[in-house]
């Protein structure tokens, strides 16, 4: 099972996107490779519409790529069917949004139980309840989201992300929609976390300060990925 | 001006092509629908009543009697100046070439008709109308008696102990239809003739008529004469008691499709304010754009109120005729027996269609659409939906436009409120037990396996959304079920009821010397005899020595009851089928002069054991006192009657017999020849006229059911826009625990688990609430003993589970068989 190189938990190797619109193929990925390593942190940045979100879909297995190969935690996307694909997510790849994705009708504690539950753990309650008292929430388990704060609804989110322990941890904007204050606690948070766990980070952020802090900085021009340093 | 009409015009296209009105124009096309059609069944319905109903009497004034009129009617007419006709009419057996067939004979006098045409087909197949009556010899049959005779023009027909020749087929006659048995085929013959056939003797059962038209003034005049000759047994007919039994009937169809109609419409109406408000709450980013732009907010209102009157005139227009085809359809359905000639419905009639569903949306679009105006331009950069506030004022809106609709579509304001009153109760009453299941599964939603428990908790904590949908579905679901497998049961224990050989057919009129050769009759050809009954037939004039009038009673029953005569029989032992409900039976061998009186007359005309009785009979009062009252079992199909007395108390009166016996399919021959040696008795075949009523309220039932299915069309639209409305969340929802590595099974089953919950508990309110009709209906309408089909609940589980996962379908595929990210994008 585990016969992925034990330095790279993810390698994308010339990946690229297109799609057809009323019989006109357009390109939103012309060439992507990248190899993030274990425990590493990387950034993608890059101009709104230069196909960032749709690297970040790809690289995670949410979509299909045209051309090009994505090996995650050592296993080609290409040869798993999407309930494989899932399985690899919901056990060892964490998620971060822009904007929460909390289900709405689900406490606190349930909306970070579910990742456990789906994988049939049994102890999803204790586990969670200990997630969330390590992200500073412990007194708003039986919250909803709508009763909860930006700030509060991210740290449920990366509790969420981060209590399947994960090799890899996908974001997307993690701090899009918070001030200043609320993003840069949520961004200690999570290098904290990936510290603690050796979670590599991969970032898609338009936030300069995040992307300083990562081990590697690549950016999207006109969908083509480069290298821009450490 | 044009640019901004240009704009509107490409903005509505737009919208219309996006797919995103769908559920909202289908609402709007249902609800239109259900109430056109019904709207358009009933002005025919009206119309026709009306037209025939100056024609109906064939004359201004008709005075009508159980006995032959006294000459003082046709004094008073006269002298007023009046044209006078007169008629008999009473039921006989026909014979032709070895057929028989019953039919109503109605013999005439040649000044008939006064009002009205005769419409005949000659013998040659030309058509022929006019104020016409058959001459001396001569004799009219309809279509129906002429294919039951197997003859045509120019046959001879036997007439009690008479010949005549058949010389016209009657297309339409004026009073044709005053006839109670009025589906039984008709004849007429000149009055000239009747004394020849010899079938009106002595207490024969025949209608006498006398009709009088003239000047307005006159007959004014006259009807107040005649209204001092009243007496019991006769009466003044006019327009407005024609044909009453249709009349009620088809009040009843006509009000129960309304009804039927009224449920369709708040069911639409229901799925249009939800298709409204998630049409509106996806496009109020587009409208805060459309500000920065620089429209006006009444720019914007009018931009939307333009693609909304469109929507609704064109809805309006397919409704609208759908709406006839339904009405066509039902019309042939239901209404044959009226006769070919139904006027169409009038133009006018096309007008409300389109005209409700603009006020429909009107009612239930425009406060949301008015909510509009106060999108600010800076919503642009906000991303929730700022609030319109309007909820109550769009409530108490939808419901005035309710109850003017319903209003419209009963044609009674009073009704109307009791109705949406009733309505309102009943969907309370069912969003209440709703509301209570949901509740149980918060209590469920900690347990089970997580695609389960999701599904559970995705309907126990948006609760009130999952009462709209679980209320809706299933009112059209139970609508559905009373009216298929509910009927059924009712209509099956109804026919099981009569066993098979129970009576089907009548003999009346057979005279007291006939008694022993009629016997004969059945001996000989081995037949066992049935029993005979004695008949009398007599007015109560007065109970305790008090004298009865129509006047003491206030039920319209008890008042006919008082009027006509009764008929009453005498013999020793109780008859079978009768049952003791108070006193006691007559067991000497002598018994005194005493009464046993129906349970059911008794009761309506306050008559108690140990009341004094007073009977005029023949011209001679008989008094005696009550002694016992009888439960009758009426369906048994035998010879029954309202009063008995011991044999000896009337039997000197002059008497004529019935009975009743039964007879097998094929064996019409034997009546035949009973009729053909005693041509003066009648002979009724029950089981014709219970299979022409058993025909009436079958298609009846059949048009109300086609109504029922569109009610659980519109019922089945409003889940479809219950789910629409959450389809966004739904999908996000989805979408993120795909992203979060939950397989296709697992959110598979997080959807189907919430279906299958909705679709349980609706089918379960459903089946629970047919049963409830059922029940009631069994007990209150058919006097058949309650049962409580427990089938139903299992059957209304199947029914809703297997109509939502229908519904809900197109989104399980969907969630499950595209990528994730492309079920997010698409949002």
């Amino acid at each position: 099972m585990n016969t992925y190189d034990d330095k790279a938990v993810l390698s994308a190797t010339a990946l690229a996107k297109q799609v057809e619109l009323h019989g006109e193929s357009i390109t939103i990925l012309a060439s992507a490779s990248l190899t993030v390593a274990r425990g590493e942190s990387v950034a993608i940045v890059g101009a709104s519409g230069s196909g960032k979100s749709t690297l970040l879909s790809l690289l995670a297995g949410l979509d299909i790529p045209s051309e090009g190969e994505v090996m995650l935690l050592g296993r080609p996307l290409s040869e798993l069917d999407e309930d494989q694909r899932a399985a690899l997510r919901r056990d060892r790849v964490g998620f971060v949004f822009q904007n929460f994705q909390l289900l709405a009708q689900l406490s606190a504690l349930e909306n970070v139980m579910l990742p456990l539950e789906l994988a049939g753990r049994r102890d999803a309650v204790q586990v969670a309840t200990q997630m969330l008292t390590r992200v500073g929430l412990a007194h708003r388990l039986k919250h909803y989201p709508r009763h909860l704060s930006g700030g509060e609804q991210q740290r449920v989110a990366l509790a969420r992300a981060f209590v399947i322990h994960p090799p890899l941890l996908f974001a997307d904007e993690p701090t899009g929609n918070l001030d200043p204050v609320h993003g840069r606690q949520i961004i200690d948070l999570l290098f904290q976390l990936n510290a603690e766990e050796g979670t590599a980070l991969v970032l898609v952020t338009h936030d300069n300060e995040l992307a300083g802090r990562c081990d590697a900085i690549y950016r999207l021009v006109d969908g083509t990925l480069v290298g821009a340093g450490r | 001006m044009r640019a901004r009409l240009g704009l509107i015009l490409r903005f509505v296209r737009r919208e219309l092509q996006s797919g995103e009105l769908t559920v909202l124009a289908l609402a709007l096309v249902i609800a239109v629908t259900a109430m056109s059609s019904v709207a358009f069944f009933s002005d025919r319905v009206e119309q026709g009543l009306a037209s025939q109903a100056t024609q109906l009497l064939a004359a201004d004034l008709v005075v009508v009697g159980d006995a032959p009129l006294a000459p003082q009617f046709a004094r008073a007419a006269s002298g007023a100046g009046l044209a006078t006709a007169s008629s008999v009419s009473f039921p006989s057996m026909i014979f032709a070439d070895g057929q028989t067939a019953l039919a109503n004979l109605k013999a005439v006098s040649d000044s008939y008709p006064l009002r009205g045409e005769v419409w005949l087909r000659l013998a040659d197949g030309r058509p022929s109308h006019g104020a016409l009556h058959p001459l001396p010899g001569s004799v009219w049959a309809d279509a129906r008696l002429m294919q039951r005779l197997g003859v045509a023009p120019g046959t001879m027909l036997a007439i009690g102990s008479t010949r005549l020749r058949l010389t016209a087929e009657i297309v339409r006659e004026p009073d044709g239809a005053m006839d109670l048995y009025n589906f039984i085929p008709r004849l007429v013959i000149n009055q000239r003739d009747l004394a020849a056939t010899g079938l009106i003797q002595e207490g024969s059962r025949a209608r006498w008529r006398l009709m009088a038209a003239g000047r307005a003034d006159a007959v004014a005049s006259v009807r107040q004469a005649w209204s001092g000759y009243l007496q019991r047994g006769t009466r003044i007919e006019d327009v407005e008691e024609a044909r009453p039994e249709v009349r009620t009937a088809l009040t009843r169809a006509r009000r129960f499709l309304g009804l039927t109609a009224m449920l369709t419409v708040a069911l639409a109406a229901a799925a249009v304010s939800l298709a409204v408000r998630r049409y509106l709450a996806r496009h109020w980013q587009a409208v805060a754009v459309l500000r920065c732009l620089g429209q006006t907010s009444s720019e914007v209102l009018a931009l939307f109120a333009s693609l909304f009157v469109l929507l609704g005139l064109g809805a309006g227009t397919v409704g609208t005729l759908l709406g006839f085809a339904l009405q066509s359809a039902l019309a042939r359905m239901t209404l044959s027996w009226l006769g070919a000639a139904l006027p169409d419905p009038r133009g006018l009639m096309f007008l409300p269609g389109p005209l409700a569903a603009l006020v429909l949306l009107a009612g239930l679009a425009l406060p949301p659409l008015l909510g509009l105006r106060q999108v600010p331009p800076l919503a642009v950069l906000r991303t929730e939906a700022p609030a319109t506030g309007l909820g109550a004022a769009t409530s108490i809106m939808a419901v005035f436009v309710l109850l003017g609709l319903a209003a419209w579509q009963v044609g009674d304001a009073g009704l109307a409120l009791w109705m949406l009153a009733g309505f309102a109760g009943f969907f309370g009453g069912v969003a209440l037990l709703a509301l209570a299941l949901v509740s149980l599964t918060r209590a469920l939603s900690g347990r089970g396996r997580i695609g389960w428990r999701l599904g559970v908790i995705s309907l126990a904590r948006r609760p009130w959304l999952a009462v709209i949908q679980i209320s809706a579905l299933s009112v059209g679901l139970m609508a559905l079920l009373t009216l298929t497998v509910v009927r059924n049961d009712l209509i099956r224990s109804w026919q099981q009821s009569i066993p098979a050989d129970a009576p089907n057919h009548f003999v009346i009129n057979l005279q007291p010397a006939q008694r022993a050769p009629f016997a004969a009759a059945f001996a000989g050809v081995g037949r066992i005899a049935p029993e005979l009954a004695p008949m009398v037939r007599g007015r109560l004039t007065a109970i305790n020595d008090h004298a009865v009038t129509a006047g003491d009673y206030r039920s319209g029953e008890a008042r006919r009851l008082v009027e006509r005569e009764f008929n009453l029989s005498w013999r020793s032992t109780l008859p079978p089928g009768n049952v003791l409900t108070a006193g006691r039976w007559w067991r000497d061998a002598h018994p005194a002069a005493q009464f046993s009186v129906e349970a059911g007359v008794a009761e309506k005309l306050g008559i108690r054991v140990g009341d004094a009785l007073t009977f005029d009979i023949g011209g001679t009062p008989y008094e005696a006192l009550v002694t016992s009252l009888r439960a009758v079992a009426w369906d048994s199909f035998r010879a029954n009657f309202f009063v008995l007395a011991p044999p000896g108390l009337l039997s000197d009166q002059p008497s004529s017999w019935i009975t009743s016996f039964h007879l097998a399919p094929g064996d019409e021959a034997f009546v035949a020849s009973l009729v053909r040696r005693f041509p003066n008795i009648t002979v009724i075949d029950v089981s014709e006229i219970l299979d022409e009523v058993r025909a009436m309220i079958d298609r009846l039932s059949r048009a109300i059911e086609v109504m029922f299915a569109l009610a659980l069309a519109a019922g089945v639209l409003v889940l479809w826009a219950a789910l629409a409305t959450t389809r966004d969340e739904r999908l996000i929802d989805v979408a993120l625990l795909r992203a979060i590595g939950a397989s296709r099974r697992q959110v598979r089953l997080v959807v189907v688990s919430e279906l299958l919950w909705l679709g349980t508990f609706a089918g379960l309110l459903a089946g629970g609430g047919a049963m409830a009709l059922g029940t009631l209906a069994a007990s209150k309408l058919f006097n058949l003993p309650p049962t409580l089909d427990v089938a139903l609940l299992p059957l209304g589980v199947g029914a809703g589970i297997g109509v939502v996962l229908l519904a809900g379908w197109p989104l399980v595929r969907r969630v499950t068989r595209h990528a994730p990210v492309e079920v997010l994008r698409e949002l």
